[in-house]
């Protein structure tokens, strides 16, 4: 399979070409670290990205597959609506922002304010989290496997966090409640899916307290 | 000043129908949103049981059927009582009594620097004759984004419709905008709220989807916003747009984010949002997703990229420090730039921030345009005023200062019959205009509405066209900052304009100092450059 270079080549030269290479068969490059925006907006298909990528790796993602063997840089994911992207690496600050769906699998660990705002995506992060993870969460799944940082869940108005380790500190809305038999079986069906070795009945779960926590 | 305390309500007895016969009329307590008047079940007779909740909405001195009622501002206190006024009184109680501070809707009120001591200079013998309205022509189109994207949004009248979000607007109302747009030509924007379906076919005056029946011509464009919150926000809906336009800021509450209060949060509103039915939808101040100038250049990067280069990429600023602010939208690659001043419009912010944050409409274009000259862009990136612009004299000042287009957002809502009552964030608005209720939205028909706004734009159009072509020129684009006058020495200092009588500008100008820097660095980085050539 030819390996795309996309070293020296610009984002509007990378991302034309895989508009145009994406029907059916997973479209692999390499050298994509300078590119911030890679595999913006896509709606379908799979990329295989070799090394690091850049920041706003899969922005707008509305259904494409992008998998990354290593690192990538901030906003990963940004404001995505549909499809998968998995890092093997560790994700910077702000991972899988603002998306209304999809999922995020990062295998390593992941930056401050990851899922900020997240309105229905699934985002699944197995090593530690920074702080202000899962901030005005309104909807989806946020999985840590790992630690997290201060404020964690901070100001969360919808939708479930669960965590296997600790948290410096609990952001404001939040209570812990116990799991449910449909949290266990949603938990094992995710780590099943993206053979990750965990036990669901280690987790803790985190949901607003109120659905109107503000001020005004 | 308070919004609240600040109406004296006054029923006429001799003429109201409820004194002579009581109990046959309740029209006022039914039509009132704020529980000024009362009806007693028991006797049938009304009164006034809350003067203080007034905000001078005057709804039920539209719906009275013997005017009766008269709504008069309580302005003699304000001199009389001064600082100590009613509504500063009642602000005081307010708080007191619940631990609160207040909310405001609609914007500023109360004297701020604006565009009445500017004059516009009309040709005599000395400079180019003044060409004839009624048999000559004048240009007036805008075109944002010519050689940056593969189609540029073309405005045939210098306005725009600014963002105002559905939940803040109600659907009529945002769906008048979209006609008022098509009527005209120019564009309307869908705000930090989503996209309502019919909004993008409506604004290019289409009746349907497949757009195959035109019905309003010429047909207008349709402007999505990309903001802090990006609510309704997804690949399919910034492709909707023929432009998009990322908010930085808004001149009501600039470095704030938006505020739609849990009341105006209905099961629509929820839908094209994602937030839960009644619950405060809050914008975030900030982009989460930026954090330095790189990365606002990279935003717009993959906007063009996901929109395929085929649309402008605007900005709407609030009033900050403009010259800076404008240099950081340029180098990021903005096509047109929008700066709202302070007397800008929202349907709901804190009350201090709205009236006392942020820089007057007259006092931000200077140094933007002082910027757009700097960078060398200026009338290539076009600029967009908005705050607190009434009609087609305070318009033509904003381009003559060298703006390229304004924004009408406040006097759209009052061409759809809004009588600016400051109460948008309570969502109880008597016109249907900012609110989600179904009983107050049955008063406000989307055509209706998209007629009176085309009237209005129409009418400001033509005041421009008389305007300018006194001023001796056949094309806005040709106005220039010689065709106005500063009336004092306040208006001259602020904008640089000649002042009257002088007939030159003020020393401060002609030293040619750059306005102040931003505190982070990009304006004194922009100012070196500029410096070394």
């Amino acid at each position: 399979m030819k390996i795309y270079d996309a070293q020296n080549n610009d984002l509007k030269t990378v991302n034309s070409y895989l508009k145009e290479s994406l029907n059916g068969k997973p479209v692999p490059l390499k050298n994509a670290v300078h590119l911030h925006g890679l595999a913006s907006g896509l709606q379908h298909g799979e990329v295989l990205v070799q090394g690091d990528t850049g920041d706003y790796l899969g922005v707008l993602n509305d259904g494409a597959t992008i998998h990354v063997t290593h690192d990538t840089g901030r906003y990963l994911g940004d404001n995505m609506t549909g499809g998968t992207i998995i890092i093997e690496g560790d994700a910077g600050f702000g991972a899988a922002q603002y998306c209304y769906g999809g999922t995020v699998v990062i295998r390593g660990s992941a930056g401050d304010f990851t899922a900020t705002m997240n309105k229905g995506a699934t985002i699944i992060v197995c090593g530690d989290v920074g702080s202000e993870v899962g901030t005005y969460m309104l909807k989806g799944d946020l999985i840590v496997l790992g630690n997290a940082g201060k404020n964690f869940a901070n100001y969360l108005i919808r939708g479930s966090v669960f965590i296997r380790g600790q948290w410096q500190s609990l952001g404001n809305n939040t209570r812990q409640e116990p799991l449910t038999p449909e949290d266990l079986q949603r938990l094992q069906e995710y780590f099943t899916t993206y053979q990750i070795e965990a036990d669901p009945a280690e987790f803790k779960k985190i949901v607003a307290a109120s659905e109107k926590p503000f001020y005004h | 000043m308070s919004v609240i305390g600040a109406f004296c309500v006054t029923v006429m007895k001799d003429v109201c129908l409820n004194e002579r016969m009581p109990g046959k009329c309740a029209t006022c307590a039914q039509v009132c949103p704020h529980s000024v008047y009362a009806l007693n079940m028991e006797t049938g007779e009304m009164k006034v049981q809350n003067y203080n909740a007034c905000v001078g909405c005057r709804i039920c001195t539209e719906f009275c059927p013997t005017n009766a009622i008269r709504i008069n501002p309580a302005e003699p206190e304000h001199y009389t009582r001064y600082p100590w006024t009613l509504g500063a009184i009642e602000e005081i109680h307010y708080k007191a009594l619940t631990g609160e501070y207040l909310l405001r809707g609609f914007g500023t009120h109360g004297q701020t620097p604006n565009f009445d001591m500017i004059t516009v200079v009309p040709s005599q013998i000395a400079s180019s004759a003044p060409l004839d309205k009624y048999r000559e022509e004048c240009n007036m189109e805008v075109v944002i984004g010519e050689g940056t994207c593969q189609n540029p949004m073309t405005l045939q009248l210098p306005f725009v419709w600014p963002a105002m979000s559905f939940g803040a607007l109600s659907k009529e109302a945002k769906l008048a905008l979209a006609i008022g747009a098509a009527m005209t030509g120019i564009a309307t924007n869908t705000g930090e709220g989503g996209l309502l379906p019919e909004e993008r076919w409506y604004s290019h005056g289409y009746w349907d989807e497949a757009e195959t029946e035109h019905i309003w011509e010429p047909g207008g464009a349709l402007i999505v916003q990309w903001s802090t919150g990006r609510w309704g926000v997804s690949r399919d809906y910034v492709n909707r747009g023929d432009a998009v336009e990322v908010k930085i800021g808004q001149g009501a509450k600039p470095g704030m984010g938006g505020h739609l209060l849990g009341a105006k949060v209905t099961a629509d509103v929820s839908k094209v949002r994602g937030v839960p039915v009644g619950s405060d939808a809050l914008s975030p101040c900030r982009y989460y997703d930026v954090q330095t100038l790189d990365d606002m250049k990279h935003m717009v990067a993959f906007l063009r990229d996901v929109t395929d280069y085929r649309v402008p990429i605007l900005f709407k600023l609030g009033p900050s420090r403009p010259y800076a602010d404008v240099a950081a939208c340029i180098e990021a690659g903005a096509d047109a730039i929008s700066i709202d001043g302070m007397v800008g419009g929202t349907g709901c912010s804190p009350d201090i921030v709205t009236q006392g944050v942020g820089i007057p409409t007259i006092a931000c274009i200077p140094p933007a345009v002082q910027a757009l000259k700097d960078y060398g862009v200026h009338h290539k990136v076009k600029l967009i005023a908005l705050g607190g612009i009434r009609n087609g004299l305070d318009a033509f000042k904003c381009l003559a200062m060298g703006a390229d287009a304004v924004g009408f957002g406040s006097a759209a809502e009052i061409a759809l019959g809004c009588r600016v009552c400051y109460a948008c964030h309570k969502g109880n608005c008597p016109y249907g205009i900012t609110s989600q209720k179904e009983e107050f939205r049955a008063r406000l028909d989307p055509i209706e509405g998209g007629k009176r706004l085309a009237n209005f734009i129409h009418a400001t159009a033509e005041e421009i066209k008389i305007l300018t072509m006194l001023s001796g020129h056949g094309c806005t684009a040709e106005l220039s900052s010689e065709d106005l006058r500063a009336m004092d020495l306040n208006t001259a200092a602020m904008t640089g304009l000649k002042l009257v009588g002088y007939e030159r500008v003020l020393p401060i100008w002609e030293m040619g100092i750059r306005p102040e820097a931003a505190p982070s660095g990009n304006g004194k980085k922009h100012r070196k450059q500029v410096a070394a050539g």
